[in-house]
């Protein structure tokens, strides 16, 4: 097995693991262990990262590119925005960012995989980290059980892809994804097996997002997480496993497309509806955050159900990007208020907006992106985006579940809005003295992701036209 | 111009809601009446003449999807853009009363603008955006300021609940109309986004001076999502609630200026997918002649006086899509004025209960009481001219409207049967006799019998009167004067770009 390496396609996941490491042994031997101490080298990683990417932008693939910057800017609005559990005796700094760090380079991996085995590695490393992360606080029960829900479902997800990964190897003979495509195209291949083959392969990769019946996992894990953390699950995490998905469906298993067509179709419908409905019931941010995560997977696979080409990543890919972005900035705010507040239900947010527009007024307009309405003009472009393929692959019955959904979703968002916006309680019982440091650059990593919202509401060809 | 005369009200309303706590809410509605006396202003002089598109805005914006930022007043959009502006600017004259919330203001004046965006646009995407932006901002404007007419929170509280802490009882009782006219309307609008990606991939343009035909499947989803919005029978139920529990300035925007959305949207529709429409257009003829009986029948159950407007309200929508559905040029020309007409007269209708309600906390005729001519009688007689206006009485605005719209299904056009078209006049005609008799037995309940005198009863104020005066003038300018908006229409040639296609039967 000959696996070559290119620096093109790994010098960001490379420097970032890297940065990982500085983050590890400058808390290991800075004496205060202080929260900048490892942040500031993780960002720097990230950001060098992101400069390398754009340097070699011509020798990536374009779809590649677009998401590896998502996860590098992702990652960095999530270590920017951790600042908020500074001076939080329960997170060690130098393990949280070493984990971040080291999940966000399996991600990088995960997205530039072209064989079967590298996709199985920067799997691992992008979810053991991840399981570290969601059990990190120390002497939370919760998050404890949390972390072994999502290590669970993970080992499952990873073992039936594995299955999926050996029986394709078996048929085919290799596991790079050319070889694959090429090896598919024999019509002489025993049907079945390839027809089982693919769908556990797949099957395991729609575990990690999410995707309807395997999003069983998600409420409780990003309830039990801390709340960065899980903003990191449901961006970055979750735009790796849909770029994985996507860039096998159409670099390998083009030939098997009568195969998943159907079976993506289907769970993309079921996906958004089940996740909506999940929605609709919750009363906390996060667990509201976490369905509506669910649904909006829906969203990002429907596209896939009119996916032949790796041209057809573009509407994925732009909507990922502005999910990501308001779901970032809409965990972040959160977290900001979790550390001042002490809880997430809506009775607590209730007049957010107006006793705290720093963080209430980002949430408002992360709601709407997500919900696609305007004033969050992006957010209803890149529906638009998505609607647009499945259009085109004359799959209208699945455009039409998906315009039911956005009302559906409108109905869920719109509440956390309302509660947002509504008067606040007479008696409102924060009063901060002063606010922290730490809170004040989490809160500037709020401000300048609802900026980016803002100016790409204003001016939609910013993404449409930078992003391929 | 145009982007002038959307900005002007945009910004001041964005404004007034930021700065809410620094203005006092007659200042804020005097700016917001300046704003939209502006916008409508500005809309008037930009006409250039029937043929052309006035005023043309054409700027790239989205360039890998074909959305431009193209704006303009057609023959067919300039009624719709005057008569909203214009009720844009008495809502706010409205509000010039100490109790206003700023902050009211502001969302009346975001409302009125995308709705003028919408009017404005002429690429479909666009258009979609404007379509989509007033609705939160109606649901804030229903939920918050609106009030249950079961329960009044107060006697003498204008419109319900103005008050900065309002009772609680009222409120979830607006909000859930609220909630359920913002799902309603958002199901429809989705159905359309899906609509307009179809018609895009056909025509490979979103320009609506550019898109001529799409396939069946768009012309169904494009009608269902504005025949909610219209609204259409079955589609209605969100209505009688949004309407009457939104506070004075809210209904009178829902009914004015929210189902001309959907009107205009079907016209639009009609000319820009022809064939498509032609085979739903039967459909949308049954719709609105059910509508016309079917409404007029509900208004006799009505003791809430806002509830038996907001139904009459869809009788009226009913003339307006019958005349649609028959595609012609008469039809067109009859739809764009029936909507115009009922824009100032069912405004009028609402600011008057709005009024009664102020007074008496609530719009029950039966709590209101007779005697009306006695007790305020300026204020009976204004109602009782806007009644007669709605009824259809010729010589008003309303009468043309009507009768256009029966003139235009009787020569059938080219898309509907004659005996179905014929069948849909017969029943119309009967909505007319009906709505008279409704609206007669409202006049007998409210103005006319004994006076009982109550302790709230007083005349219309200076600000109501203002309003009053410049609706009863236009229509009765519109009534005796036609021409002006029908002369706008050649009865030979018109359709959306001006340029008249005949459509297969």
């Amino acid at each position: 097995m000959n696996i070559p390496v290119e620096w093109s396609v790994a010098g960001p996941a490379v420097i970032v693991a890297i940065g990982a490491l500085v983050a590890l042994l400058v808390d290991a031997f800075y004496p205060r262990r202080t929260w900048l101490g490892s942040g500031l080298p993780s960002s720097v990683a990230l950001l060098w990262g992101g400069i390398e990417l754009i340097r070699l932008r011509d020798d990536i693939v374009p779809s590649t590119f677009a998401l590896s910057l998502i996860v590098l800017a992702g990652t960095l609005i999530v270590v920017v925005a951790s600042n908020v559990m500074n001076f939080e005796n329960a997170m060690p700094p130098g393990e949280y960012h070493f984990l971040v760090l080291a999940a966000a380079s399996g991600a990088l991996m995960m997205v530039a995989a072209r064989d079967l085995v590298t996709l199985i590695v920067a799997l691992e490393l992008l979810s053991l980290p991840s399981i570290a992360l969601v059990g990190l606080r120390q002497g939370d029960s919760r998050a404890i059980r949390s972390a072994w829900t999502f290590f669970l479902a993970s080992v499952v997800s990873t073992a039936i892809t594995l299955m999926g990964v050996s029986l394709l190897y078996g048929v085919a003979g290799t596991l790079d994804y050319d070889g694959l495509a090429a090896g598919l195209r024999d019509t002489e291949m025993p049907d079945g097996v390839v027809a089982v083959a693919v769908v556990l392969t797949i099957v395991g990769l729609l575990f990690k997002l999410g995707a309807v019946p395997f999003h069983v996992w998600i409420p409780d894990t990003y309830l039990g997480a801390p709340v960065m953390v899980a903003g990191f699950l449901s961006s970055v995490s979750k735009a790796a496993s849909l770029g994985a998905v996507l860039t096998l469906l159409s670099a390998a298993l083009p030939h098997t497309y009568d195969t998943w067509q159907p079976l993506m179709a289907i769970i993309a419908a079921a996906t958004m509806t089940v996740g909506n409905l999940g929605a609709l019931r919750q009363t906390n941010a996060v667990g509201m955050l976490a369905w509506s995560s669910v649904a909006q997977a829906g969203f990002l696979i429907a596209p896939a159900a009119a996916l032949l080409t790796t041209d057809g990543l573009s509407a994925p890919v732009q909507y990922l990007a502005v999910y990501a972005l308001a779901n970032l900035v809409a965990f972040a705010a959160l977290a900001v208020v979790l550390r001042l507040r002490g809880s997430l239900d809506y009775s607590e947010l209730k007049g957010l907006a107006r006793t705290d527009p720093p963080t209430g007024v980002p949430l408002v307009m992360a709601a709407l992106t997500l919900a696609g309405f305007p004033p969050a003009v992006i957010g209803l472009v890149t529906k638009y985006v998505v609607i647009r393929p499945v259009i085109e692959g004359d799959h209208v019955w699945l455009a039409v579940v998906m315009a039911v959904n956005v009302m559906l979703g409108l109905a869920y968002y719109l509440r956390f809005v309302a509660v947002l916006v509504d008067r606040p309680a007479i008696d409102d019982p924060y009063r901060s003295p002063s606010p922290p440091v730490s809170i004040r650059i989490s809160k500037a990593a709020v401000l300048i992701g609802t900026a980016g919202l803002v100016a790409l509401s204003a001016w939609p060809d910013l993404l449409l036209s930078n992003l391929p | 111009m145009i982007a002038a005369a959307l900005t002007i009200p945009f910004v001041v309303g964005l404004a007034l809601l930021f700065l809410r706590t620094l203005v006092s809410g007659r200042t804020a509605a005097w700016l917001g009446a300046v704003a939209m006396a502006a916008s409508l202003v500005l809309f008037a002089l930009v006409w250039e003449g029937k043929d052309a598109i006035s005023g043309e805005v054409d700027v790239e914006w989205i360039d890998l999807l074909g959305a431009r930022l193209h704006l303009g007043a057609t023959a067919i959009s300039w009624p719709f853009l005057l008569m909203t502006a214009f009720i844009g600017v008495l809502c706010c004259v409205w509000l010039i009363a100490d109790d206003t919330a700023p902050a009211l203001v502001g969302l009346v004046l975001i409302i009125s603008a995308s709705s003028l965006g919408v009017f404005a646009s002429l690429d479909f995407l666009l258009f979609f955006v404007f379509f989509e932006l007033a609705l939160i901002p109606m649901w804030f404007v229903i939920a918050w300021w609106g009030s249950s007419s079961v329960e009044p929170s107060a006697e003498g509280d204008r419109g319900g609940g103005l008050k900065n802490v309002p009772g609680p009882d009222p409120r979830l009782a607006a909000r859930s109309a609220a909630t359920r006219f913002l799902l309603f309307t958002v199901t429809g609008s989705a159905l359309l986004l899906v609509g307009i990606v179809l018609v895009a991939r056909d025509n490979d343009s979103l320009q609506l001076t550019e898109i001529r035909g799409g396939p069946l499947a768009a012309a169904v989803l494009i009608v269902l999502g504005f025949a909610v919005k219209t609204p259409l029978v079955p589609l209605h139920t969100w209505l009688p609630d949004a309407h009457s529990k939104a506070p004075t300035v809210g209904s009178v925007l829902l009914a004015a200026v929210f189902l001309k959305l959907g009107t205009y949207g079907l016209i639009i529709a009609s000319s820009v997918l022809p064939e498509g429409f032609a085979d739903v257009a039967p459909y949308v003829a049954g719709a609105g002649v059910v509508g016309i009986v079917w409404s007029a029948l509900a208004c006799y159950a009505q003791d809430d006086l806002k509830r038996l407007i907001a139904y009459s309200s869809i009788g009226h929508m009913g003339f307006v899509a019958l005349a649609i559905s028959t595609m012609s040029p008469i039809g067109i020309a009859a739809a764009v004025f029936g909507s115009v007409a009922h824009g100032v007269i069912t405004g009028l209708l609402f600011f008057l209960s709005g009024s009664l309600k102020d007074r008496f906390g609530t719009a029950s005729m039966r709590a209101i009481g007779r005697g009306l001519y006695a007790r305020t009688p300026w204020l009976a007689v204004a109602f009782v001219f806007a009644a007669v206006a709605s009824l259809g009485l010729p010589g008003l605005a309303g009468f043309w409207g009507e009768l256009l719209s029966l003139r235009a299904a009787y020569e059938v056009g080219e898309v509907l049967d004659k005996p179905f078209a014929w069948t849909a006049v017969g029943f119309a005609v009967l909505g007319v006799a009906l709505t008279t008799a409704y609206f007669v037995r409202a006049i007998r309940l409210l103005a006319q019998g004994e006076p009982v005198a109550q302790d709230a009863d007083r005349d219309l104020t200076v600000r109501e009167t203002v309003v009053a005066v410049a609706l009863v003038a236009s229509i009765v300018v519109l009534g005796l004067a036609p021409g002006l908006i029908v002369g706008l229409y050649d009865f030979s040639a018109v359709t959306y770009s001006g340029t008249y296609t005949p459509v297969a039967p």
